[in-house]
């Protein structure tokens, strides 16, 4: 576990420089979250005070966020975006099934860029555990912001799913076109049933003509030869002996 | 004369290089070929009323739902091809009807009004013009007011003109502002008086059944621009997404400025619903540039949507 005091006061830190004094005062208003309608409004409101420009982080303060969180990053985020995560994890969270439903009540409401903001937070929101579900539904979500959410610089995914929502998510970032190398924990992730999709999934790609993003062999490569690797880079699979 | 014409195509050189707002068009009804063929025609955001989907719904889940989509999948399906999307949320007049659900629908609806791109409570008003229909559309102006938004009013189809005059009483007597009132599916019979007391007159471009825009035209040549927009309220019954570029070339043809164009077919709505705090014209093109030079990486952010070829046999 990380050191919760210590990320809120990066996280402020980095807010306070990026928006106005008013929308800092209204921000950090304990107004904000004195009850869950309060809070529930606020969450809504916030890029009406704090605005939706791109954030400047200082280097040392993307070192000091590493320290306390590593795998967690929030270069080019927005100002909404970091000021709704910062008001997720101030907000009351002692009782446990009272945290979890407000959260999820967030979730099932929310709009393109609140989901944005939800899902980028789960790997600093207490009870770990708990988000693993939710994190699942992200993953199946359509919408290429919220799963660059989950899958760029987000912890939570490695250190959260079962090896089955793990390799969809990888699979899916395949699928969707994105930054693989962005997503965290690939190396310790990589699994065997991993590779045997990636591996059915470059033959589909090159049944049908189509190129593979070479990401994929660095996930396969632990779990074949070199030679069955280079023989692959060229076209030439094998049958499903391989990984068995 | 052009008016006379009935099967003249719409030739696009005679809108080009404009761009267009459309206030009222129901995309969740729509295909990716309507978004493509409105963002080639130059409509660069719009607005989606909620409003009932052609059955009624039965749970305040589906409104949950619903509403969510409009501000979620909605918006970003519309992003993919460079169109803003705005919506304005509201429980519509048919479905004010079932009291039970509509007493639930109320409570939720303060969750969804001030989300980011939530431009107005609409539409609402009268559809039979009973009396739970007016009870939710007094309870919803109450809404608005205490919100600072502007309210959306789609005005009946039937006893047309009692309706619109009665939406506008209420409207006053709730002590809104007619300015931040938007009424709805003009014609020729409520126009003048909508525009008389102060309110914005919206005219629905919307075949057989609405306004048709050869009339538009008569209607903008008449009464000026002032206070006056169009949209296609385009749906799942047969309409036209492109209705306002074609009634912005048609009006171009009869001889309209370029100016008193612009005006009612893009400056006009947006005047009207940036009273919400929510618009940004900037936004308008900054969906594609954004992402273009997102983290300088080429495959744009939201996902583009790639072109394909129509007219082509092959699909690869």
């Amino acid at each position: 576990m990380y050191n919760a005091e210590e990320l809120k006061a990066i996280f402020s830190d980095v807010i306070k420089d990026n928006i106005t004094m008013e929308a800092w005062v209204w921000l950090s208003a304990d107004n904000n979250i004195i009850n869950n309608t309060a809070f529930n409004t606020a969450f809504v409101m916030i890029p009406r005070k704090t605005g939706k420009a791109i954030i400047t982080v200082t280097q040392r303060q993307q070192e000091l966020l590493a320290s306390i969180r590593p795998g967690f990053a929030i270069d080019y985020w927005t100002a909404d975006r970091l000021s709704r995560v910062w008001l997720l994890i101030k907000y009351d969270s002692t009782d446990k099934d009272r945290y979890f439903r407000v959260i999820e009540n967030l979730f099932s409401t929310a709009e393109m860029n609140e989901q944005v903001a939800l899902y980028s937070a789960l790997p600093v929101l207490p009870y770990p555990p708990l988000w693993a579900k939710r994190c699942m539904e992200g993953i199946r979500s359509n919408i290429g912001t919220v799963l660059e959410a989950i899958m760029y610089n987000n912890p939570y995914p490695a250190e959260n799913l079962e090896e089955g929502a793990w390799n969809q998510m990888v699979l899916k970032a395949f699928f969707t076109e994105k930054q693989v190398d962005k997503l965290y924990g690939l190396d310790n992730r990589a699994n065997k049933e991993l590779a045997r999709i990636l591996i059915d999934y470059a033959k589909e790609r090159y049944a049908a003509g189509r190129e593979v993003n070479r990401m994929l062999w660095y996930l396969v490569e632990k779990f074949v030869t070199q030679e069955q690797l280079n023989n692959m880079k060229q076209g030439h699979f094998y049958g499903n002996e391989l990984l068995t | 004369m052009p008016l006379e014409q009935s099967t003249e195509k719409f030739d696009m050189v005679l809108i080009k290089g404009m761009k267009f707002f459309d206030p009222h068009v129901h995309m969740t009804s729509r295909t990716t070929d309507d978004y493509q063929a409105m963002a080639d025609a130059g409509i660069v955001a719009l607005i989606e009323p909620s409003f009932w989907l052609g059955q009624p719904r039965t749970g305040v889940d589906s409104f949950k739902d619903y509403y969510s989509s409009l501000v979620g999948w909605e918006r970003f399906r519309s992003s993919q091809f460079g169109i803003k999307h705005y919506c304005t949320i509201g429980l519509n007049s048919r479905e004010a009807n079932n009291e039970a659900l509509a007493e639930q629908v109320m409570e939720m609806l303060p969750l969804f009004i001030y989300k980011d791109g939530v431009v107005g409570i609409g539409e609402i008003g009268f559809d039979d013009q009973t009396a739970a229909e007016e009870k939710y559309y007094r309870l919803q102006l109450d809404l608005a007011k205490e919100s600072g938004l502007p309210v959306q009013i789609h005005t009946p189809h039937r006893d047309k003109k009692r309706g619109t005059q009665r939406s506008m009483d209420i409207a006053i007597e709730h002590g809104l502002d007619p300015h931040m009132v938007i009424v709805d599916h003009n014609n020729e019979e409520t126009v003048k008086e909508v525009l008389d007391r102060g309110f914005w007159a919206a005219f629905t471009i919307y075949p057989f059944t609405k306004m048709g825009n050869q009339r538009m035209v008569e209607i903008t040549k008449q009464y000026g621009p002032e206070r006056i927009m169009v949209n296609s309220a385009a749906d799942w019954g047969i309409s036209d997404p492109m209705a306002v570029p074609k009634t912005a070339a048609l009006m171009k043809l009869n001889g309209i400025s370029l100016a008193d164009i612009e005006l009612v077919t893009y400056r006009n709505a947006i005047t009207a619903f940036a009273q919400s705090g929510q618009i940004d014209e900037a936004d308008f093109i900054t969906a594609i540039d954004q992402s273009a030079k997102f983290e300088g990486n080429s495959i744009l952010r939201g996902g583009q949507q790639p072109r394909i070829n129509k007219s082509s046999i092959i699909i690869s």
